[in-house]
């Protein structure tokens, strides 16, 4: 019940479901139940890029030229983002860390998160090129009435699976009093609390930036902000493989190749998953209207984007058993995959700079005087 | 050993291709299929097709979970005749 850091007893990691079980002790790898987070873990250390290596700094210029219109859609979406990575820097550690109980997911989980934080700090870097003092931007993340409606879905279910989570650490199971409020805490209860919440995260990951991601690629496209659309490139890169482990966690419970309790329940709270992701893409809509209240930019407007949410929104559902609830079958933003491509694959000829790889893979017997003029 | 096979997509169109020449996501392609991808590296899953019949070899092992009756086209070939679904 109560949380060690060290659990002292003989556990077969092998045995123990993702979560719910045994803590961790030993953090080996040699032997994994589910071998999948070693390799996502492998790969996305392989992805290993620093913000400060892109630079930005032409992208100060083209936002000068940019409308009004198309600074509040640029500056609007980097909130947007910030709050994201701002919760996921933080969430799976706290709210999974906890509970997890075979040590390839709990490492996971921490790389996950780290990278998460590689993002906030891109964010940081972007800004800080733009504005001499960028807190006015961050200031208006927790005052922003669009962002705010975001913020209390995104955070709404970590948090309460933390609660409980704490709860029963503490007291364990039972039903507990806290501030003149009522919780009943049982196993059953605290897996449904987790498996809403990896729903809830699930969608965070699959559809929450894409609005954003779409806008930042359209500046591209007109070859302007191409500095942050490097960056953009980068975390875009990333959140495929977050959801992917996500996507993994909920088709393992799914196919009954964890826990079986966790496949019950998948099926008892089908529909409760199912509104959570369809709750996340109709305000990925109202994002889009919110940045093109006051016009839209060359190249994309609410309609385009809207429809690519549903095109993005369709496959994600797919990929967690659901029925592609969109009609919106074919891609209506093309141009958006040559930027969502793998760097491992050649991409469009036009794309001459290769934004990745080159990170970390440096041969280290060039000496910095070759790196004068290296470019990312 | 012959690599090339036929790929029937949708119960319809009928494609050829020779899995010695890349990823079937390619030969889609390369037949005008446009096909849905984002990572063309077994990642993401956005080219997930419905395979219907025969069998498939991963050049690369996927890291996205690759439910029953599903293949990913970026990362595979075809190891004999194909029935897709798009
Ligand atoms: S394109 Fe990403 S898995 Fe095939
Ligand atoms: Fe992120
Ligand atoms: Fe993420």
């Amino acid at each position: 019940m109560s949380y060690s850091t060290f659990n002292q007893n003989q556990v077969n990691p092998l045995l123990e479901p993702m979560f719910f079980g045994n803590s961790v002790n030993v953090a080996r790898y040699d032997q994994q139940k589910h071998s999948i987070f070693e390799k996502l873990i492998e790969k996305q250390i392989s992805f290993f890029w620093r913000p400060e290596e892109v630079d930005v700094s032409r992208d100060r210029v083209d936002f000068q030229a940019l409308t009004d219109s198309e600074k509040h859609i640029f500056i609007s979406n980097l909130k947007y983002q910030t709050l994201l990575d701002s919760v996921q820097g933080r969430s799976p550690n706290i709210a999974l860390l906890p509970i997890v109980s075979i040590p390839e997911l709990e490492t996971w989980i921490e790389t996950w998160s780290f990278f998460e934080t590689i993002h906030s700090r891109s964010y940081t870097h972007i800004l800080r090129n733009l504005f001499t003092d960028p807190s006015e931007v961050f200031e208006d993340i927790v005052i922003n009435e669009e962002i705010q409606k975001r913020a209390t879905d995104i955070s709404r279910y970590y948090d309460d699976l933390i609660f409980y989570t704490q709860l029963w650490q503490t007291h364990g199971e039972g039903e507990w009093e806290v501030d003149g409020e009522k919780h009943l805490v049982s196993m059953r209860e605290l897996k449904k609390k987790l498996f809403l919440c990896i729903n809830s995260v699930n969608a965070l990951e699959a559809v929450r930036f894409y609005v954003s991601f779409a806008c930042t690629f359209a500046f591209a496209e007109r070859d302007l902000m191409e500095g942050n659309s490097k960056i953009i490139r980068l975390i875009a890169r990333d959140e495929n493989l977050h959801l992917v482990s996500t996507q993994q966690i909920l088709n393992l419970w799914q196919y009954g190749q964890d826990d079986p309790e966790m496949k019950e329940i998948a099926e008892e709270l089908r529909d409760e998953a199912l509104n959570i992701f369809m709750k996340a893409v109709e305000q990925e809509k109202q994002w889009a209207h919110y940045l093109f209240r006051h016009g839209s930019m060359i190249g994309l407007n609410e309609e385009m984007l809207c429809q690519y949410v549903e095109y993005i929104a369709n496959m994600r559902m797919e990929a967690i058993g659901f029925d592609a609830p969109f009609k919106q079958r074919s891609n209506p933003l093309p141009w958006m995959n040559k930027y969502l491509v793998s760097d491992n694959v050649q991409v469009a000829p036009q794309e001459a700079e290769i934004t990745s790889y080159l990170v970390g893979q440096i041969d280290s017997n060039v000496s910095a005087s070759d790196l004068g003029d290296f470019e990312l | 050993m012959s690599t090339a096979y036929k790929v029937i997509v949708n119960g319809q169109q009928q494609l050829t291709v020779d899995s010695s020449q890349g990823t079937l996501l390619e030969a889609m392609e390369a037949a005008g299929l446009e096909p849905h991808y984002h990572c063309r590296n077994g990642f993401c899953g956005a080219c997930r097709v419905q395979l219907v019949q025969g069998d498939i070899t991963y050049i690369n092992e996927p890291l996205a979970f690759v439910r029953p009756g599903d293949c990913l086209p970026c990362c595979c070939v075809a190891a004999s005749d194909l029935e897709i679904n798009q």
